[in-house]
């Protein structure tokens, strides 16, 4: 076991997740029981890059008075960055001119010069690509899975996911009951761009007519026959909940965007070449649009989109969440005790594991066809978007 | 500026595309040569592709067969964990953005079908000028030319003088776009050689101009002024990409106005309404377009800031069609 570890450092990437502040509480507790200081990075990279950008500074000592009061209901302590890359920081150059420029190695030089032995960090999937390479560089580095979709694959559950889930099904159920009311048909769009878990998951808590997830090309005229089943037994209403990257069998995209033939020449000189609309992308938004009006040109009730989206990512996080926090912080504590370096903290139930971040990355957790959820589904009598 | 194409007389530089008969980027039908690198971050650019001053890896998925079929790229020479695939029915290869930047052009011309590809290619003066002079008949009838844009066709000024030198030595017109954010020395290098200027004024408040832009509009103001008043037989035309919510206020048309009308080369001043033409390019380079939720401008408060323009310039209010037509492009 190592006993080298004398000073780390803590940052987040970007976005807010509930549970946030559980993790860093539970590292700088870890930390403190071994006799470790802790620091936290403020805002991503930028408060090490860029120490004197706020009037706080770039740097916060984690000390234990700091950590005792840490809310772990609350969340973002340290902020977040949207631009969490160092290989390319936006700057102006001396010449007035925008240009990104590659800072990884002064990044490294200066963890060397702050005396950080290790660094965690709580990134999401692009996040632990961009740590695998500051690994390579040399900086030592544990990372915290952080995926409110829940699709990184070394780990069964990332935390945030559990507070999100409660949250999007309180929204279904509050959906039920207006499209009851209103006898009409609600299509909720959740997250889940490219796997279903928060969709399948929440639409089996609320037993959904129908869940239609990116892992199941959907067939609409299925699920519209489900409708009109439901509605022949005297049930006018419906609840269809739909992942973002839901897509429609027979289409090779994700969403509903037909890529160009020739995209480059179509789009710089957009006037000169015809009709190029089929390049927009898709705003958040478009899955749940794009079923309720398909569906309603085949059923006879009339039907109508809400998007859920970024909503579930804030709010306190769950007694789930809560302690999944503490457990990641205290688990990249545990890494570094280990002497681990270049990996990801996993939970694998009953056990906390550390994954290398090279068999980490390049990873989605998608729904497996013969997923216990999707058994339950079915025999729940939810339509999953085409017969199984 | 490091790029090798601004040494003295560069003859050579990085161009992302040649476009052919188009019809708004200045007068007549035009060959329009887009050159790479931009100097501004312009949140709703519809050319992204144009941005970064070196050549980059692009994917389009519609053109994978998979890795079932294929998988070449999932194999030496690609880097290690660029590409990928995901379990599920879906075997399309799918790109890590951050560990894809090590793919060179020899490495990505190996996919068979072209999905992935380069954008950027190093040309010659010459090759360039030979590619636009093949439709010099259609510019002396039609009055066009050859147009340079980008990204910022003034970040290479040796080698954007160069081309529209050549250009004039063979009788072709000259156009240029730009947004004005370089230094003056690079603006007043390729001026002598431009017959049109269009140029960008994106917002009036220095403040918001580098929230929306990446930088102030200090030096682009000084330098437009300095070229109205450097270069007096230049044809100058102003312009605005319409960005609802952020710049399609009455104020900062008239602020425009204000700024071009006491110039007598500046001979008009054109909308360009926000449109997502080319957003889905930032899916090709991996890259998030900020401003998913814009939706383009209504005719309505088109025509009427247009209308503020017409009365500026002694216009009536004939011809709305070709106006409209005017505001097709950004």
């Amino acid at each position: 076991m190592s006993t080298k570890t004398r000073r780390i450092a803590i940052n987040v990437g970007a976005g807010y997740f509930p549970g946030l502040n559980a993790v860093v509480k539970g590292a700088a507790l870890a930390a403190g029981n071994l006799g470790w200081e802790v620091v936290g990075i403020r805002d991503g990279f930028r408060g090490l890059l860029q120490r004197d950008y706020s009037t706080d500074g770039g740097l916060v000592e984690l000390s234990p008075r700091i950590i005792e009061n840490l809310d772990p209901a609350g969340g973002g302590f340290l902020g977040q960055a949207a631009r969490v890359d160092p290989f390319h920081v936006r700057k102006v150059n001396e010449d007035g001119m925008v240009e990104e420029v590659d800072l990884s190695d002064d990044l490294v030089s200066m963890a060397e010069d702050e005396m950080f032995d290790a660094l965690i960090s709580v990134v999401g999937g692009r996040g632990l690509s961009i740590l695998y390479k500051l690994h390579r560089k040399g900086l030592r580095t544990v990372c915290i899975p952080l995926s409110i979709e829940n699709d990184i694959a070394a780990t069964m559950v990332s935390f945030g996911f559990n507070s999100a889930l409660s949250f999007t099904i309180e929204m279904l159920d509050r959906t039920r009951q207006a499209a009851q009311s209103a006898r009409r048909i609600g299509v909720v769009e959740v997250l889940g761009d490219q796997s279903g878990w928060l969709a399948l998951q929440a639409g089996i808590a609320v037993v959904a007519d129908a869940i239609l997830i990116p892992e199941i090309p959907c067939d609409l005229h299925t699920v519209a026959a489900k409708l009109k089943e439901r509605m022949y037994l005297g049930r006018p209403y419906g609840l269809v909940v739909v992942a973002e990257g839901a897509r429609l069998a027979g289409k090779p995209q994700g969403r509903t965007d037909k890529p160009s033939a020739n995209p480059l020449k179509d789009s710089l000189s957009p006037g000169a070449t015809g009709d190029s609309g089929e390049h927009i992308i898709q705003r958040s938004g478009q899955a749940a649009k794009t079923v309720a009006r398909e569906l309603q040109l085949m059923l006879p009730e009339e039907t109508y989109p809400i998007v859920l989206g970024p909503l579930v990512c804030g709010g306190p996080p769950t007694a789930v969440d809560r302690q999944l926090g503490l457990a990641y912080g205290a688990g990249a504590v545990e890494a570094l005790n280990a002497g681990e370096n270049g990996v990801m903290v996993a939970f694998q139930p009953p056990d906390i594991k550390f994954v290398p971040l090279a068999e980490a990355i390049n990873k989605v957790r998608t729904v497996p066809a013969d997923s216990e959820f999707m058994q339950i589904a079915k025999s729940l009598g939810i339509c999953l978007g085409r017969e199984l | 500026m490091k790029n090798q194409s601004n040494k003295p007389s560069a003859r050579t530089g990085m161009v992302l595309n040649i476009q052919r008969y188009c019809i708004h980027d200045g007068p007549g039908i035009r060959t329009t040569t887009f050159l790479k690198g931009c100097s501004c971050r312009c949140k709703w650019c519809s050319n992204p592709e144009s941005i970064r001053p070196t050549p980059e890896v692009a994917y389009d998925v519609s053109n994978c067969t998979g890795a079932k079929e294929c998988g070449l790229c999932l194999k030496p020479p690609f880097p290690e964990g660029a590409f990928y695939v995901v379990d599920g029915p879906d075997d399309k290869i799918r790109v890590n953005w951050d560990l894809a930047t090590d793919c060179d052009e020899a490495t990505v011309s190996l996919c068979p079908t072209a999905a992935l590809y380069m954008f950027g290619e190093e040309m010659t003066v010459e090759e360039v000028v030979d590619e636009v002079e093949r439709d010099a008949s259609f510019y002396r009838s039609s009055g066009g030319g050859m147009t340079l844009s980008g990204g910022e066709c003034l970040l290479q000024p040796d080698f954007a003088a160069a081309l529209l030198e050549e250009a004039h030595n063979r009788g072709i017109n000259t156009a240029i776009e730009t947004a004005g954010n370089v230094p003056w020395s690079f603006m007043k290098k390729v001026l002598p050689h431009v017959d049109t200027m269009q140029h960008d004024h994106k917002l009036t408040n220095p403040e918001r101009h580098k929230k929306w832009t990446g930088v102030d509009n200090k030096r682009i103001l000084e330098n437009f002024k300095k070229a109205y008043e450097t270069f007096p037989d230049i044809s100058f035309i102003a312009r605005t990409p319409l960005i609802p919510g952020v710049n399609d206020d009455e104020q900062h048309i008239r602020a425009v106005l204000e700024f071009i009308r006491p110039h007598k080369n500046v001979i008009d001043y054109e909308l360009l309404p926000y449109h997502r033409f080319g957003t889905s390019k930032y899916g090709f380079l991996g890259k998030i377009y900020e401003l998913s939720d814009f939706t383009t401008p209504s005719d309505e408060s088109v025509q009427r800031l247009q209308d503020i323009i017409d009365e500026a310039f002694g216009r009536g209010k004939e011809a709305p069609d070709a106006e409209k037509e005017k505001g097709d492009k950004l």
